[in-house]
């Protein structure tokens, strides 16, 4: 394991992280202001990766494909919320799992009647297809340093938002206090609105970006959602600062951990059995970390104040 | 109260349910007229589902507790199964009180680690460990890993699991002690008060309990329900790979409970009917409506169940109940 | 009267910037009514809260019947002694007003972890059960669902529930709160018949209640105690008119 291949293998990870922290930032506002278990999150983040993928197509510009897949993805966030979140807020858990639940079985199939089931390969432009020098003698993707670039812009425009304006500081506040938004003068049910869309479109951006990088298929959101809610439970519910440190800390211990795990384990098992353990306990060992944060701090890392 | 009152009592309180394990006593008389020993089969498959979805439904509908982790101890159950007989161990009895004990261990372990938090925490937090423990069974390459490891029909000494329906009376056994099981203890002391943590914690806690004690309880007793629907399940398949542990399962079982509805000892049972049909017939269906989309009859099943938590939170027993103007 | 059944002393607590209670100590023997009244905001139900153990105090010492019980959970402090009823209603909706009873009564007798007989046909906890109801005279609507009680008659299984496992000292949190006229007068008629056996701390916001009840009372100020006494002696404590008793019946400002 050289330096210059570690060193790849950290951006491979930090670029993980902010595509998580996408995925993550708009899932934990859900979860811990709205109080409400969004888990077809991750058919956002299908959402978004179809839309860039078939706009792409449709107009010959990826360029133009993600911007158009935007307002698209916005938009799909905002009608759901519009038409079917809004009337579960009042129920409980269960019923809101079984709900989002149903979402998901639903967007896959309909996904797999309009696209098919197998996976799309959306190919990149020649501009974003080739490599950097990020430093002497290591070559790095530009792609996926464009993704961690926008990972990065969009963590700090999220956070411009949240810190600086008017509409973060209901959302700080509490968007489910509807006394307090009310006396504010903010519609509450277009703050909740709004901030589904918000989250939705985050994480069809990260869909976007993975589009070129992995398989777009029906399905491809359920994993990634997994891992942003170890996330958001590691950084503490309701914390986007928190979903962005997690988020960096998991792509990061994970990457490096399917990397290093199998060269670690060679040491002292079998070639076989240790490219075969290897992946499967890396997969392990964020949960495991999500364990230790669990049983030291049972409320995150990060967890939002008041 | 003898034991015998009670087990009258409970049976009295609960006829739905005995109406139907004794249909399922009864069907392969049915199905042996009938000649449609498929049916057989279907009928073993929705007993080992709606035993599990019934463990769940102990901490879930009367608990409160939305636990994602009991598809993998419903796993668990299975993989003892596996692992035992990897190791020479073709004792069916053996199998259970393995799967039991694991079961038992492993539900105390994260019933702890989790019940320490509620609400949205709790939820994410047994999905996790349900993962972990998904991943943990893909990395265990001695045990087949990703493909799974296939099964024996248990030894089950004096009986021979491959003689007629001996399997399926030992699958209805198993639901029959199940039910008995749940009947008492739901509506016994402990039941009572996990029922009352599940509306108001505090005032359980004003009256002197540790609510935590009764949950972790509740957690366990379920957890080792689900494990002995799986090390059916093992010999009932005679394959067991990670993917009866995916967080999707566990997910699957809140439909059937959801389906029966929730909170009632029937419930999850007629569930498991429910959802076992409509996924035998809605493929059919879709054939004969829509010919072209015939492999997308998912895409119906998501709205309706978006539709059953919207408008029939009762499920089949409220239905049951509204039509029939009261029942057990 | 008789040995104290709550002595507190010196408790503080402060919640960053704002001090909710202020080097607080009061007594409440057995069989005294002691009515702890207060502006809006003062820190009572703070208070209450820590006497009951869902909050801790930043220092001081709470005893119940002579033990030092601040590092007792809320549970362990039930099981020692203390009753609590709500401000708002925290009874067992889905149950009726008998099962709620007959929980109450099991936990009491410490057989609530039990697995075998049915709770509400057991005919030991039954009478337990129903005597926890007479006490308070709503045995006659035992068989009702809880959620289809009218609002007094949920306050009054509140504190039935309090009153269940027979403690030393009961924490009444509005009783009152929201009864009309008439369940006023009968709560009040009910926690006077119970002043024998128990040391009664109560947080009221109606005068008329407090007067005919009391045998002590503290007044609370910004977390302060600012006086403490026989009604009459309080009532005409000058400090405690200026802050606090601005006429002749308090509304429920």
């Amino acid at each position: 394991m050289t330096l210059i291949l570690l060193l790849e293998q950290i951006f491979n990870g930090l670029q993980l992280g902010v595509t998580l922290f996408l995925i993550a930032a708009g899932l934990t506002l859900i979860l811990g202001i709205m109080d409400f278990v969004f888990l077809a999150h991750g058919a956002q983040v299908m959402i978004g990766a179809y839309a860039a993928a078939s706009l792409t197509a449709l107009t010959g510009n990826f360029y133009l494909g993600i911007l158009l897949a935007i307002p698209v993805t916005f938009a799909s966030g905002y009608l759901l919320e519009f038409l079917l979140i809004r009337h579960l807020y009042r129920r409980s858990h269960m019923d809101q799992v079984l709900a989002t639940f149903g979402l998901i079985l639903f967007f896959n199939e309909l996904i797999r009647i309009g696209f098919g089931p197998a996976a799309l390969f959306s190919s990149l432009p020649a501009s974003l297809s080739g490599f950097v020098t990020i430093l002497p003698e290591t070559p790095y993707p530009v792609f996926r340093l464009l993704v961690i670039g926008v990972g990065l812009a969009c963590a700090l425009g999220i956070h411009l938002l949240v810190s600086r304006t008017k509409i973060g500081a209901m959302v700080r506040a509490g968007a489910n206090n509807e006394a307090m938004t009310a006396a504010l003068g903010v519609n509450i049910r277009v703050l909740r609105r709004l901030v589904f869309a918000a989250g939705a479109c985050f994480a069809g951006i990260a869909g976007m970006m993975l589009g070129p990088l992995t398989a777009v298929e029906p399905g491809m959101g359920e994993p990634l959602l997994i891992l942003s809610l170890v996330v958001i439970i590691i950084g503490g519910i309701g914390s986007v600062r928190g979903a962005f440190i997690a988020a960096i800390l998991i792509g990061v211990v994970d990457t490096l951990g399917r990397v290093l795990l199998p060269v670690i384990l060679r040491s002292f098992m079998d070639q076989a059995a240790a490219d075969g353990a290897g992946p499967a306990l890396a997969s392990m060992m964020v949960y495991i970390l999500m364990s230790l944060v669990l049983v030291v701090r049972p409320s995150g890392l990060f967890p939002p104040k008041g | 109260m003898t034991l015998f009152h009670i087990l009258v009592d409970g049976l009295a309180r609960n006829r739905l349910l005995v109406v139907i394990l004794a249909g399922f006593a009864l069907f392969p008389i049915y199905t042996g007229i009938a000649d449609l020993p498929f049916w057989n089969d279907l009928a073993m498959r929705i007993m080992i589902l709606g035993m599990a979805a019934m463990g769940l439904n102990l901490v879930l509908g009367y608990g409160g507790m939305v636990s994602f982790g009991h598809a993998a101890f419903v796993g668990i159950g299975a993989y003892a199964v596996g692992i035992s007989q990897f190791y020479g161990l073709d004792n069916g009895w053996i199998h259970v009180l393995i799967s039991l004990l694991a079961c038992g261990v492993l539900g105390l372990v994260i019933g702890f680690l989790s019940l320490r938090t509620t609400g949205i925490y709790f939820i994410m937090i047994t999905l996790a460990f349900a993962q972990m423990l998904y991943f943990l069974f893909i990395s265990l390459e001695e045990f087949g890993g990703d493909d799974g490891m296939s099964i024996d029909r248990a030894d089950f000494m004096p009986i021979d699991l491959w003689e007629p329906l001996r399997l399926y009376y030992l699958i209805w056994v198993a639901l029959l002690c199940v039910s008995l099981f749940l009947m008492v203890i739901v509506r016994s002391r402990f039941g009572v008060v996990l029922e009352a943590i599940r509306g108001n914690e505090s005032r359980v806690e004003a009256m002197g309990l540790v609510p935590l004690r009764f949950k972790i309880t509740g957690y366990v007793i379920s957890a080792m329900i689900c494990g002995l629907a799986g090390t059916m399940f093992a010999s009932w398949q005679e394959y067991v790979s990670p993917d009866i542990m995916h967080w999707t399962r566990s997910g699957e079982l809140m439909i059937i409970i959801i389906l029966g509805g929730i909170g009632t000892l029937a419930g999850p049972l007629l569930g498991a009917v429910a959802f076992l049909l409509l996924e035998e017939w809605l493929p059919e269906l879709m054939h004969v409506v829509a010919p072209e989309y015939a492999e997308n009859w998912m895409i119906i099943f998501g709205p309706v169940l978006i539709a059953v938590v919207l408008f029939a939170r009762g499920g089949l027993i409220g239905l049951i109940r509204r039509i029939g103007g009261g029942g057990s | 009267m008789s040995a104290p059944v709550l002595i507190l002393d010196g408790l503080t607590k402060s919640y960053g910037a704002l001090c909710a209670t202020r080097d607080v100590s009061l007594q409440v023997a057995a069989g005294e009514i002691h009515a702890l009244i207060g502006p809006n905001g003062a820190g009572k139900t703070t208070l209450v809260r820590q006497i009951y153990g869902s909050e801790t105090p930043d220092s001081g010492t709470i005893r119940l019947c002579g033990q030092t019980v601040n590092h007792l959970s809320v549970p362990q402090r039930v099981r020692r002694g203390i009753g609590r009823s709500f401000q708002i209603s925290n009874v067992l909706m889905g149950f009726t007003v008998f099962e709620n009873a007959v929980i109450a009564e099991a936990a009491r007798r410490g057989e609530a972890f039990r697995f075998l007989r049915p709770a509400f046909s057991d005919p030991a906890l039954v009478e337990g059960a129903m005597a926890i109801l007479v006490r308070v005279g709503i045995e006659g609507r035992a068989g009702t669902r809880v959620a289809d009680l009218a609002h007094g008659e949920k306050r009054l299984l509140e504190l039935a529930l309090a009153l269940a496992g027979d403690p030393a000292l009961l924490l009444l949190d509005e009783p009152m709160a929201g009864a009309g006229p008439e369940e006023t007068q009968h709560m009040i008629e009910i926690i006077a018949r119970l002043r024998s056996d128990v040391g009664i701390l109560l947080i009221e916001h109606d005068m008329d209640a407090v007067f005919r009840l009391a045998d002590q009372v503290t007044v609370l100020v910004e977390g302060a105690v600012i006086a403490s006494g026989e009604p009459q002696a309080v009532a005409a404590d000058a400090a405690v008119r200026a802050a606090y008793l601005g006429g002749d019946d308090d509304a429920e400002a």
